[in-house]
Formats: structure tokens, sequence, C-alpha cells
């Protein structure tokens, strides 16, 4: 176990910058994910961790040793990849003990570690497939397994989730959390999916662009979100968004001049903000902002409903049933902590990510 | 089930009609294919199998009295038939082989990302475009005992004069390197597009599990392309099998019967002493072998992907 230090970490591909100075530090056993949409830097930055691109500025040390030039293989570092990356001709075994004949492990040692590490993942009977007789659930759990019998100082996973079926993802997730918590290695866990890195991580680093958007545990993420962006991506369903111009400190006027009051005032002073509100923190009221309810979505624990509201869709999350139908009018009230305001900008899109989400 | 049946039992004639109208629309869209393959490709086969078992007319150019199987027992006697096909064996033997090992191995070194791969690429073309008739002249004048430039070259490392055409294994062997010239290059180049598609995280695992390069070759790159390699080499094989043209113009199947291929002799006895029957009934062993062994081979590979 080892604690993981990027220091404004930077990656070119000829003369385009991908990653604009990165910098992290990932305490011994923490597991942080990276997230963010794709193409934002977060599975280069893993990369560079592991060595499989070079870094282009910056240091990354792992430990207290700067690994910038060091060889993947010495660097200590295991790694699941997103298509498991299996040896298709090597049985379950042999893909687990591969890594450890490559460093003239003796076999009986070997072979416990791989019967061990089998046995932590439930793939003792497995252990003499061939990748290709093997679902893509216990695919991945050979990966893992690869990973684990290293006993590696870091854990890097890139997005090892994101070709499994729902129902088969959030049984991993927990899978990974409760093996992270037995062996307590340094995890660096990339994905696009905002449920995962919250559900998952002790921090989670949200990425935009090649930088840094924020870190923080999730549930920081969660309630104070830096930016439109951050609060945009984190929550499902989406925080709902209102631009206006704030009129008498309290009073946000739309585009189309309906009036709103808020709960409470811009602590900034700003004449012009976007106002975030999160579907779960409205509670349908005797008075407040009316809406008319469009959609209602019964799942049973709660209540999805999406209703007009001036003209703009907003999504109210509500606990329980509701006796609401299309086209009644309902007042929203929301609560003065949960109002998140946020320099006026139009609402990034993060329509793709709530998809694979 | 049986409402399915009952209707299909009651179709109109209207329907039916148009039924066969649909069939004969997609029938005489095959036509042109069929027309050509039959004169192309059965006519000539069946042409050949009518003569192997009939006395050669030689005035109507065709099939005459039928003979049964007695072309088939005198090629079967004849020496030289089974040793033109030890020749061509021994050529196969040491040709595929070869060319396959080194088209994969000279694509795997030239895989690596380098300036100027594009151009070599390009140049590993010109064998297998040069005219087989004029690469067999070029390597007459290069492997020539006398003046030509390999004698020249090996005279600086202590060999030879070599004399290329006159030894007979000597001659084997240029007929090998000739082939060899002009094939490696077609499966280097399918040996690079099958390195392409190669998944890449998987050398990158190899990477991060410590695998070295020959480790790296041997359990992860050599696994993964069985398959490729097995079908380059049924390719080369179908391909090798009908050695003609080097031969003809390299070696006439001298010294003596030394590099006499099957087919170079198949020709020799049709077209020089005239015995058409019995080259034809040569040709149809030829046929029937090949095709048996292209089976076996099919088989083979089928199983060697099973495998991997």
């Amino acid at each position: 176990m080892s604690t993981v230090q990027i220091r404004d970490a930077r990656k070119s591909y000829g003369a385009v910058e991908v990653l604009h100075g990165v910098s992290l530090d990932i305490e011994d056993g923490e597991f942080v994910a990276l997230v963010g949409p794709s193409g934002c830097g977060k599975s280069t930055l893993l990369r560079m961790i592991a060595g499989l691109e070079d870094i282009t500025g910056g240091d990354i040390l792992i430990g207290d040793r700067v690994v910038n030039h060091i060889a993947p293989k010495d660097r200590d570092i295991a790694m699941v990849f997103q298509n498991y990356a299996l040896y298709p001709h090597k049985n379950v075994r042999d893909n687990m003990g591969f890594a450890l004949r490559q460093r003239r492990i003796r076999k009986a040692e070997i072979e416990q570690r791989v019967n061990n590490t089998a046995q932590i993942l439930g793939l003792e009977n497995l252990l003499d497939r061939k990748p290709r007789q093997l679902s893509g659930g216990q695919r991945q759990r050979v990966a893992m397994g690869r990973a684990i019998v290293r006993d590696p100082n870091v854990f890097l996973f890139d997005e090892p989730l994101s070709n499994l079926d729902a129902k088969l993802r959030v049984q991993m997730r927990s899978e990974i959390k409760e093996l992270h918590q037995r062996l307590k290695t340094t995890t660096i866990y990339v994905t696009h999916d905002q449920i995962e890195a919250m559900t998952l991580a002790d921090r989670v680093v949200v990425m935009n662009g090649g930088v840094v958007e924020q870190e923080g545990s999730p549930l920081d993420l969660y309630d104070n979100p830096a930016s439109l962006f951050v609060a945009a991506f984190i929550g499902s369903p989406p925080m709902n968004f209102l631009e206006g111009d704030l009129v008498g400190g309290t009073n946000l006027v739309l585009a189309d001049s309906t009036a709103l009051p808020l709960p409470i005032g811009d602590p900034k002073g700003r004449s012009r903000v976007t106002v975030g509100i999160r579907p779960e923190h409205f509670t349908i009221a005797d008075s407040g902002w009316p809406a008319t309810v469009s959609v209602v979505e019964p799942t049973g624990s709660e209540t999805q409903i999406t209703a007009r509201l001036a003209g703009h869709i907003v999504r109210i999350l509500i606990r329980g049933r509701t006796a609401t139908k299309p086209g009644e009018t309902i007042h929203l009230a929301i609560a003065p902590e949960y109002v998140h305001l946020f320099d006026a900008a139009p609402v990034p899109q993060l329509a793709e990510l709530e998809d694979v989400a | 089930m049986s409402a399915e049946l009952a209707k299909q039992t009651q179709a109109t004639p209207a329907r039916r009609r148009g039924r066969i109208g649909d069939l004969l629309v997609r029938w005489s869209f095959m036509v042109p294919a069929i027309l050509l393959l039959s004169v192309m490709l059965a006519y000539p086969i069946f042409y050949t199998i009518d003569i192997s078992f009939s006395r050669f007319d030689i005035s109507s150019f065709g099939a005459g009295e039928w003979v049964g199987w007695e072309n088939y027992i005198e090629v079967m006697d004849d020496y030289r038939f089974w040793e033109s096909l030890k020749v061509t064996m021994i050529y196969l033997v040491i040709a595929l082989p070869l060319q396959v090992v080194l088209g994969f191995s000279i694509a795997f070194l030239i895989n690596a990302e380098w300036a100027g791969r594009g151009l070599i690429r390009a140049l590993f073309i010109i064998p297998m475009v040069v005219a087989p008739v004029v690469a067999g002249g070029m390597w007459r004048m290069i492997l020539d005992p006398l003046w030509g430039i390999l004698n020249y070259w090996l005279g600086f490392i202590g060999i030879g004069p070599l004399d290329w055409f006159g030894d007979p294994t000597l001659a084997m062997a240029a007929v090998i390197i000739i082939d060899t010239w002009r094939w490696t290059p077609f499966i280097v180049l399918i040996a690079t597009a099958a390195l392409l598609a190669l998944p890449k995280d998987v050398f990158e695992a190899a990477k991060i599990d410590g695998a070295n390069w020959w480790s790296t070759l041997w359990s992860v790159a050599v696994p993964l392309l069985v398959p490729v390699i097995a079908a380059t080499f049924v390719i080369r094989w179908l391909g090798a099998v009908k050695m003609f043209d080097i031969v003809l113009a390299a070696t006439y199947g001298g010294p003596g019967k030394a590099t006499n291929v099957i087919n170079l002799f198949i020709y020799e006895e049709a077209f020089r002493s005239l015995r058409f029957a019995e080259s034809a009934a040569m040709a149809v062993i030829v046929l029937i072998v090949t095709m048996v062994l292209t089976g076996l081979f099919l088989y083979g590979s089928r199983k060697l992907e099973e495998l991997f």
C-alpha cells in the first residue's frame, strides 16, 4: 500500500494539450474515483499513473518515488481494464498467475496465492475455464483477481463495470467496495457514472476538459457543488436549473418575466444568477412556485413528477406516493438551505451521461 | 400451425403467380454468375474428368472411347509422376512454413510505430505485382553462377561460387528463394493487418503484468494470432500447390528432374508429349489430393481456433 501524488500533471498529444495541470494527493488506502464526461482526461490520467502513457509535464509519485520514467511493471500497480483484457487462450488460473510467473515466484507460492484470491472472489470452480467460457461478471471478477493476486501498492480501475448490465453492475459495485474495505489497498477508479463514483469512493474527483472541477467526499459534492458543471453532473435525477435576474434581493425573474420568490438572497450580491434545486428538495405545499404537472412516474418507494414551471421543465422527486395527476397545478416550496446559486451560464448538456448512468 | 397450413394451401392463383414471378426475378439475378462459373470453372473440370476416363481423340479434341480407369492405372505406374509429386511436396514442406514464419516475424518487427513504415509497406507490394515470368528471369540473372550478383556477394564471405541452377539441391533452393521473395510480403501485409487488429488492452495488461518482449510474443501475440496464422497458411497453401510459373521461368524443372513440380510435369505431358488423357488423369488426382488436404487444413485450423 502506498500514497499517490500527482503534481501538476500535463499531457499533450502533439500540440494539443488534453490534461492542463492536474494535482491530487491520494492517501494510503484511500479509494478515489475520477469521474467526468468522456474526453475529460480521467482515463488519460489513470493511464499516466499506470505508465501506459508518458507524462508530458509534472510529476507522478507512488509512495515517495517519482515514477515518471519507471516502467509499468516496476511501479507496483495493478490495473483492471474496461474490456477485462484477459489473455484469451489462458485459463483463469494462468491468467491470474501470469504476473507472478513473470516475477519468477515459486510455483507452489503462485498456486497458493491464486487459490487464495480465487476464494476471495468466488472463482474456485472456474479456475480451469477459458475466458470465453465465462460470463461478463465472471470475467470482470477474474480481471480483478489478476490484480489482487499481485498484492500491489495501488489498484487502478478503468471503467471496469461499464460492459456489464445494470443489475450486475450494482452487484459488482458492492463487491468492489467490500473488497476495498477488506484489502485496504489504495485505489484509483475511473468512471463516467457519477453514481458509481459516489457509492464507491471515499473521495470523488470531478474532472472536466482536462482540469479538476472539484474534489471532495461524495456527500460534500452533492451538498456543495462548487460549479454549475459539478451541480449538473452529480445527482440523479439531475438538478433543476433556472436562469434569471435577482430583483429586490430574493425575487428571481425569469426571461418571460415570471417572478419566483426565493427563500434566500444571494450572499455574493449577483444580479443575474442560475438557481439550482435538486428534484428531491422540492416539497409540494399549499403555496409556492406554481407548476403544471405533465408526467407522474411512481416507482413504489418514490415518485418522480415532471412539471412545467413558466415554460421550464422541472423534475420533482418525492418520497412515497402522490395523488397528483397530470394537468393539475402544484405548488413547490424549497427550504433555504437547498437553494444553490451559480453565476448565470448555460447549463452543461449532460444528457449522454444520464443515459449511461 | 394447422391454420397457417390452411392459409398456405388456400393461396389464390394470383398470389401464386406473384410468387413464381418473384422466384424468376431472383434466379435471373443469379444467371450471369451461374453462366460464368459453368463456362469458366465447371465445364473445364468436367471436360478434364471426361478426358481422364477416355482415349483422347485428337481429331475432335475431346473424349473418345471410354476406357475406365486405364489412364489412372497407367499414371499410377509411372515413376515420373511420383517423382514430381515428391518434388512438389519438398517444395511445399520447406517453402510454406518458411514464408509464414518469415512473414509474421517481419510483420512483428516492423509493427512498431516509426517514420517511413508506410513506405516500407508499399515497397513490400512490389514482388507480388511483378509478373512471375519476369521475377523468374530477374532471379535467373541474380543467381547466375558466373556473373550473378548473389554469388558475387557470397564470394565476400568466402562462399561459392555456387552453381544455383546446376546443382539439384541448390536449384530447389533457388526456386524456394524466388517463391519466398515473391510471397512473403503478401503474408507480411496480412500479418501487419492482423497485428493492428489485436486488442491493445491485452498487451497493456501484459506490460503491467511485467511480461518482457519475449513472453509478450509467446504468451500473448502468438496465441492471439494463431487463427490468422492458420488461415494465412491455408491461403498460401492454395497458391503454392499451383506452383508452375516460377519453375517454368527459372529452372524449367531442371537440372534433370530436380525441380520438376507436378504442374510442370502435367503441362509437359499434355502439351509436349500430347498425352492428354494421361495428364488429365494426373490433374484429377492432384485436384482430389489438394481438396482432401485443404479440407484437412481447414479442419485443423478450426480446431486450433477452438483451442485458443
